[in-house]
């Protein structure tokens, strides 16, 4: 073996004497072979050719020897390497146009696979992360009440932890500062699921949350110690006020926690047990006010479908002992991070349609390089028809060419990486709009993405430096250096590379089809009536069970602020709610028919959008009142309940709209009026379908949750200091939670178009440039290719149309059919759009005829410069030329 | 073309122990390694210049054979290659699998 491994660096390094070693060896057998036959009686000359058949050419046994030597492979490599190198410094536009296509369509796959990754494939970074789950409602929303998952907790066999926790934004009052903070209220066995050790301090336990008013026990995530209390190794112990009750800071979690979901990032950690005191009301007894999420995690041991089947008899069981609240009740596991499959569902159906039109997009540059390789391949047919003569083997020639794409893909790998680094990058600092606690530090990229991107590239590579196999094998030395040409030089018959355009065409079709949707989704919802007009209002949002109010004070501190607010100048009308249509915070109730004696949730009518509204906030919110009156402050809890209803809640109900004076029941069995009726509009997406909704006087159930809209003519950043003013002088406690314009605080519900508008955007950009250049380079080679041949028709008096159908007939038919598939794949592709983007269709004549026409001016830019060369050849030039 | 080929194919596995098996009673210079197997063969097997040099160039690598350079029969300078100790000791291990397999595929053939 020291031999072997000696003789490997030798022939690396000694290769020159090693040459001439092999050369004398073999000079040496020509002439003893020559001496033999001069023997038997030929002649010196005549002996030597024998001698030479014999021995089947000197440089061919060279070759073959080489070729058995330990390292030659790589050797060979190396001459490859360099060859290709030399290769590409002979034609820089090329390579740059390679690389840089290639970078964008593999940067692309590297960008949507590490969203992907990081939302989807990375679990939660918690020990043991794969046991964690969360339970959700098999077929509604995410949220579950206290009393089910306790009887979960309490009744099973299969989790060792099983918690509860709400999201819920605080005022921290620190060092004399009121600041709101979002954090979590969570259940006793919250941080058993989690299973993370303190920085400093405890976490929280089971008996913090014994019964209300246990412990007022506080702990904070890392970040919040950093930033909020300077990294005071003294912290635990402090007192601080939380919504102005006094709390202690238990404990610091460690450095990355902010929580079990990804995106919302959490501060502050408090016993659920307490929630009384900081919501204002208590809803831990109550099944059917579901406002939680849950979070188990499973016992070492058992698997998930044991878990699912004994939490299948437990919700069987809650069902039949609480047949009104809980009728029907199943809870599935689901993965945590996401709020279960309630976001996590949509965000991977799209992020799986993205990740394909990314894998369409580098397909297309795939077939696009390969076609430039293709052509190039055919340029150099007597360049590889020389080599094979001097004794080159076909593999060695398509060895040769897969480094060349190799080295491209690499290139193109390795920029495509850095693009993807700082895209990922900057996706990570930014801020999503909104005043949530959002943020997607998570997609930061990993080193193992590199590993990706490199895997991605090399296959790329392969896959398009494939392409001119067939063309390799095909190749047969004589016939090519005879005919100087070369056999694939552009003729009658269908290549590989026009194959390639059509399937190219396709591809980016779909890319630009999807973009067109999704641009016109996004015209659409930005145009789209909302049952509201945000224009020219500003919002207010703060909860007065922050700063201790709650029942009547709430209600007294409302109307003081009503008052005060009407009498700013400029503000052409002002009013209040519990919580405003598209602010994510909205909820539903069961309505039922007058008639209705049972309340269980199956004898329902229908769910509606609840809000509790002041007098004017209608006015103020510009949501028109078709028919009946507004409600007013004499509507009191000692009068008889009220509601206004919007016309689908009517039309569903009554199924006509003449619904002012009748009645419906709520889950409690109440009767409520109907006094008016308000315009349909969007509740809780953009993308929904009507909803019910119902408009209660917020005089007959206080609410200490408080937005205040405010329509006004002045400016806004003096009005936002005059409502800030005007809050702060009635209570400085009063944490304001947002206070600015409304169409920015509903930059979060148009967020989801126009993220896919941009991606769609993108790829469908990416992907008319791919046509391009696809199109322009097959156009001009095949036109150059046929100069000749063109020439001549021209001057046999050829006509235009005849020069112009015979350059570039075949080019057109490849366009429409490449483009007529492509729009067909792209309205079905289209379909999983859907669920993101608002009204989205590709049968939208609009959008074809968009996609139509885009494609058409692209396909005609691309091919005017070879038809200008078509149309301007002179037949003269070329025959002095040859 | 595809005659000569064929032998080739046939030569592959058993082309290392002809090349030992020549060189063991003398050593030869690569033209005489090929004559000499075409004379124990009686004429049966004409190795290629081909498949000869690279297996003798890949047994020096290996250290079965050494070269030196010297002169010819009739004067001229030529490679001459020579069996090793562990050359020699290949040679022994490849004659018993060759009886080895000579023995089982007689065997073979000859039953049923």
């Amino acid at each position: 073996m020291p031999i072997r491994v000696a003789s490997f660096f030798q022939n690396l390094l000694r290769k020159r004497a090693a040459e001439q070693a092999l050369d004398d060896e073999l000079q040496s057998a020509v002439e003893l072979l020559t001496q033999e036959k001069m023997k038997e009686g030929l002649s010196h000359q005549e002996a030597r050719r024998q001698a030479l058949i014999e021995l089947g050419g000197v440089e061919q046994v060279k070759e073959q020897v080489r070729d058995s030597r330990t390292g030659a492979f790589l050797d060979s490599l190396l001459q490859d390497l360099r060859f290709a190198l030399r290769q590409m410094q002979r034609s820089p536009g090329f390579v740059l146009t390679a690389v840089l296509i290639l970078a964008l369509g593999i940067a692309a796959n590297v960008i949507v696979f590490g969203v992907l990754q990081a939302l989807v494939l990375r679990s939660l970074d918690l020990p043991h992360a794969e046991q964690v789950m969360t339970l959700q409602p098999k077929d509604a929303g995410p949220f579950v009440s206290n009393p089910e998952v306790r009887d979960v907790r309490d009744g099973n066999s299969v989790f060792s932890a099983v918690a509860v926790y709400e999201f819920q934004g605080f005022g921290l009052e620190a060092n004399g500062v009121t600041r709101p903070v979002w954090g979590a209220e969570v259940s006793g066995q919250y941080f058993e699921v989690v299973g993370i050790k303190p920085v400093l301090g405890r976490l929280l336990e089971r008996a913090d949350n014994d019964h209300p008013g246990a412990s007022e026990a506080a702990v904070i995530s890392w970040s919040a110690w950093q930033s909020d209390f300077g990294a005071d190794p003294n912290i635990v112990g402090t007192t601080v006020r939380i919504d102005k009750h006094p709390y202690t800071i238990v404990g610091v979690a460690p450095e990355g926690f902010r929580g079990t979901e990804k995106i919302p990032q959490l501060d502050i950690f408090v016993p659920i047990a307490n929630e009384a005191s900081l919501d204002g009301f208590s809803w831990l007894e109550s099944r059917s006010y579901r406002n939680l999420f849950s979070i188990v995690r499973i016992k070492d041991g058992v698997t998930t479908p044991e878990a699912q089947a004994e939490l299948n008899a437990i919700a069987t069981r809650i069902a039949m002992q609480h047949p009104k609240d809980e009728e029907g009740l199943a809870l599935k596991l689901a993965r945590p991070g996401m709020i279960g499959d309630f976001v996590g569902g949509p965000v991977r159906a799209f992020l799986a349609g993205v990740m394909g039109l990314a894998g369409i997009v580098l397909l297309a540059a795939c077939a696009n390089l390969g076609s430039l390789f293709a052509a190039r391949t055919a340029d150099r047919a007597k360049e590889i028809a020389i080599r094979m003569a001097l004794g080159s083997g076909r593999w060695r020639i398509l060895r040769q060419l897969l480094v060349e794409a190799s080295v491209i893909s690499i290139l193109g790998g390795a920029l495509a990486c850095g693009l993807a680094w700082m895209a990922l990058t900057g996706l990570a600092s930014w801020h999503p709009p909104t005043q949530y606690p959002l943020r997607l530090s998570f997609v930061l990229p990993q080193p193992s993405l590199i590993l990706v991107g490199l895997l991605i590239s090399v296959a790329a590579g392969v896959v398009f430096g494939l392409m001119p196999l067939r063309q390799i094998f095909k190749t047969d030395p004589n016939d090519t250096i005879k005919s100087g040409g070369g056999p694939f030089a552009a003729g009658r018959r269908w290549a590989l590379r026009d194959v390639l355009l059509a399937a190219q065409i396709a591809l980016c079709c779909v890319t630009v089809t999807a973009a067109f949707v999704s641009l016109r989704g996004l015209g659409r919802a930005m145009t789209m009536d909302l049952g509201f007009n945000p224009k020219n209002v500003l919002l207010t949002q703060f909860d007065l069970s922050q700063a201790a109010y709650s029942g009547e004070a709430a209600d007294h501190f409302q109307r003081q602020l009503l008052d005060k607010l009407s009498q700013i100048p400029g503000v052409d009308a002002a009013g209040y709610a519990s919580t405003t249509p598209l602010s994510g915070e909205t909820f539903v109730s069961a309505v039922f028919s007058q008639q209705s004696s049972d309340f269980r949730p199956s004898n329902k009518a229908f769910y509606a959008y609840n809000y509790d509204i002041s007098p004017g906030y209608l006015t103020a919110a510009g949501t028109s009142l078709l028919a009946g009156r507004d409600v007013s402050f004499a509507d009191t809890a000692k009068t008889p309940p009220v509601a206004i209803v919007n016309q689908e809640f009517a039309r569903r109900l009554f199924h006509s709209e003449h619904a002012v004076g009748r009645y419906f029941k709520d889950r409690d069995g109440m009767s409520i009026q109907i006094v008016g009726i308000v315009a349909d509009g969007k509740q809780f997406t953009l993308a929904e379908d009507p909803k019910a909704a119902a408009f209660f006087p917020i005089s007959q159930k206080a609410s200490t949750s408080t937005t205040v809209v405010v329509r006004t003519r002045r400016d806004t950043a003096d009005m936002v200091a005059a409502l800030r003013g005007v809050i702060l002088d009635l209570d400085r406690g009063v944490p304001i939670r947002e206070l600015g314009p409304w169409n920015t605080a509903l930059a979060l519900s148009f967020f989801p178009s126009q993220a896919a508008t941009v991606a769609l955007g993108v790829f469908g950009a990416f992907g008319l440039l791919l046509s391009i250049t696809g199109t322009f380079g097959l156009a001009c080679y095949t036109v150059g290719k046929r100069r000749r041949e063109l020439s001549i028709r021209v001057a046999l008096g050829a006509q235009t149309k005849q020069i112009l159908s015979a350059a570039l007939g075949r080019m057109l038919i490849l366009l429409a059919s490449g483009s007529a598939v492509g729009i067909l794949l792209g309205v079905a592709a289209s379909r999983i759009l859907s669920a993101i983007v608002y009204q989205a269709s590709a049968q939208d004549p609009f959008v074809l005829a968009a996609v139509v026409f885009t494609l058409l001016l692209t396909g005609s830019m691309s091919v005017a410069g070879p038809v200008r060369r078509v149309l301007y050849l002179d037949p003269a030039n070329l025959l002095r030329e040859q | 073309m595809s005659k000569s080929k064929k032998r080739t194919d046939l030569l592959r596995g058993t082309l290392d122990l002809l090349i030992l098996k020549a060189l063991a009673l003398e050593p030869l210079h690569g033209v005489g390694v090929s004559r000499r197997i075409t004379q124990i063969t009686r004429d049966a097997f004409r190795v290629s210049f081909g498949s000869l040099f690279p297996s003798l160039h890949r047994m020096e690598e290996k250290g079965w054979v050494e070269a030196e350079w010297r002169a010819s029969e009739n004067n001229r300078r030529a490679k001459y290659y020579r069996l090793t100790a562990s050359g020699r000791a290949q040679l022994t291990a490849e004659e018993r699998d060759w009886g080895q397999v000579v023995k089982i595929m007689t065997a073979a053939v000859e039953s049923a």
